[in-house]
């Protein structure tokens, strides 16, 4: 009895042994790591220990407080129309012909497929200032401001509103297929009463998929937190550090700038972000 | 009354779908201006006002990205980065999965709960630490160092976990007494059952990797080195002022993706769903 339990340990063990290892080398071990490195001050002769004084620098860099707000407007803004948009879509195909919905939500999520890069590549074309699409209908229908991403004042809103064009597609999927699983009889009862479509869809519909909406807002929270790919590709962070964000904040002073310490002390603020607002999502996934 | 109610209604649903299908087709619109951008030549590419359909189609921007850049090179490092880390990762996972599904074992609980709890922390935030470790192991500027830190996601086992949840214990307990060994168990009767879990999670992994980058910007430095994606990402920065060059690398990055979907939609879908949300 005692030795079939020892040996149930050991087959267990072995089963997640290849997990495990690699869990413990590429992720827990970095996590560690990366706390001790941003206590000390990194160059290429050796370390010193240098206390907070990384994070210090920090909280007075205009730059990173800058990268830091852009990345906070960032995800207030794509969140919401994200989660509004992909809820409308959803509510508003999910009982129609099954070709009909997978065709609309293969529209939606070919973006997301196709890759931010691939799809940022697109978009800088479509907005170049001497030759893409944009600015050229922008000057025939007479509007003044066609150099969309240097100005500074246009430039956070076209950036949202391009990460959620590409982006949207997953969380209508989600939506799509969280509003199938709802039984039928639910509706037509709401239809008996006379209820109108609007009202079944505020009042029953929205209510129902509340676990999907937590579920894509905190995904989509942590997926906009580390967003990089258009900041490198469009701006550059630019017009002068006014679209910069914390991950490219985080990647310049690591690979361009070669301050190890401070980009540590970035990623380890970001580890924390990441763990304080999936509380909500993992505490509904241990119910299960 | 009621007929009255049953109209108003409808016209609120056709006026929705209305805006759906125009947003629809607004979101499809960067990927039509990609491909034609890139089968006009460069001239055509910046005309304006611009022509809508390519007004003759060449390829010549394709052949010059395979011949100007090491664009075989870039899409192997691609497919093998890809395949590699998925198979890895079904691997280990479907290893680990099972056990935490099936077998009894000291901290099981709480091992699981980390993994769980690693899932949301994206890797980038750990790229300082982690680019660090692959350069002590002497892994940049290799496929191996863009792959190992795929593999070790915990995504794999929450996902497959949920699958061999659902193969009643009795199935294993009724092989035990037929005298088979754990490994049979697992190899031959629990593995096939969850085909369609390992099915959806190879696909939705594959995807992911093939279209990461910044990961893999940060270790394949050297040009041969570089994935796809990091290649094309570069045609950006060149100094060729021809968009139709540049589009042309970026469909040679899209359409693998997009036929994927095309052939695999169903499984998206249903993995997508299975990420995250139980009700």
């Amino acid at each position: 009895m005692r030795t079939d339990r020892v040996r149930e340990n050991i087959t267990g063990y072995l089963f997640i042994l290849p997990q495990l290892l690699l869990f413990l080398i590429f992720i827990v071990y970095p996590v560690f790591e990366g706390i001790r490195l941003s206590l000390f001050k990194i160059s290429y002769t050796g370390e010193t220990f240098v206390g907070f004084t990384n994070y210090m620098t920090l909280i007075k860099d205009p730059v990173f407080v800058k990268s830091t707000m852009n990345t906070v407007i960032f995800v207030i803004f794509i969140v919401a129309l994200t989660v509004f948009f992909a809820l409308f879509v959803a509510s508003a195909i999910f009982d129609k012909n099954a070709k009909y919905v997978s065709l609309i939500r293969g529209s939606y999520y070919i973006p997301v497929m196709v890759s931010m890069v691939v799809m940022t590549m697109v978009w800088s074309f479509l907005l170049n200032p001497s030759n893409g699409l944009i600015p050229h209908l922008a000057r025939e229908m007479d509007m003044s401001s066609i150099n969309l991403l240097g100005n500074k004042n246009t430039v956070l809103p076209v950036i949202i509103f391009i990460t959620f064009a590409i982006n949207v597609g997953q969380a209508i999927i989600l939506y799509i297929a969280s509003m199938i699983g709802v039984p039928k009889d639910l509706f037509e009862a709401a239809e008996m009463d006379g209820a109108s479509r609007t009202t079944v869809i505020f009042k029953i519909l929205v209510p129902l998929v509340k676990p999907t909406t937590t579920y894509i807002i905190i995904m989509n929270i942590i997926a906009v937190l580390k967003i990089f790919v258009v900041i490198q590709l469009l701006t550059g962070g630019g017009p002068n550090n006014s679209s910069s964000t914390m991950m490219y904040y985080l990647y310049n002073n690591a690979f361009k700038y070669n301050q190890l310490g401070i980009a540590s002390a970035v990623g380890v603020i970001m580890f924390l972000i990441t763990i304080i607002l999936s509380i909500p999502q993992l505490r509904a996934m241990f119910k299960n | 009354m009621k007929n009255k109610n049953k109209k108003k209604l409808e016209l609120s649903d056709i006026l929705s779908n209305v805006i759906v299908i125009f947003f629809a087709l607004l979101s499809l619109f960067p990927i039509y201006w990609l491909f034609t951008s890139s089968l006009k030549n460069s001239s055509d590419v910046v005309k304006m006002p611009p022509d809508w359909f390519p007004a003759s189609i060449n390829f010549s921007n394709y052949v010059d990205v395979f011949s100007n850049q090491p664009a075989f090179k870039w899409t192997l490092n691609s497919l093998i980065v890809a395949t590699v880390s998925t198979v890895g990762l079904v691997i280990v996972s479907s290893l680990a999965a099972y056990a935490f599904s099936k077998l009894n074992f000291k901290f099981k609980n709480i091992i699981f709960v980390i993994f769980i709890s690693s899932l949301m922390v994206p890797k980038e935030v750990l790229i300082v630490p982690l680019f660090r470790l692959i350069q002590d192991l002497g892994m940049v500027n290799t496929l191996s160092g863009m792959i190992y830190p795929n593999v070790a996601t915990a995504f794999g086992v929450f996902m497959l976990k949920g699958f061999f949840d659902t193969i009643p214990d009795t199935l294993r307990e009724a092989a035990k007494m037929d005298g088979a060994t754990e490994w049979t168990v697992f190899y031959k009767v629990m593995l096939p059952l969850v085909k369609p879990g390992i099915g959806a999670l190879f696909i939705l992994n594959f995807v992911q990797v093939w279209n990461d980058y910044l990961w893999q910007l940060v270790v394949g430095q050297e040009v041969n080195s570089k994935t796809l994606m990091v290649g094309i990402a570069t045609l950006m920065q060149d100094l060729n002022p021809n968009f139709a060059y540049k589009m042309a690398g970026a469909t040679i990055a899209a359409v693998p993706m997009i036929l994927m979907f095309i052939f695999f939609q169903r499984y998206f879908t249903r993995g997508i769903s299975i990420g995250g949300v139980k009700e």
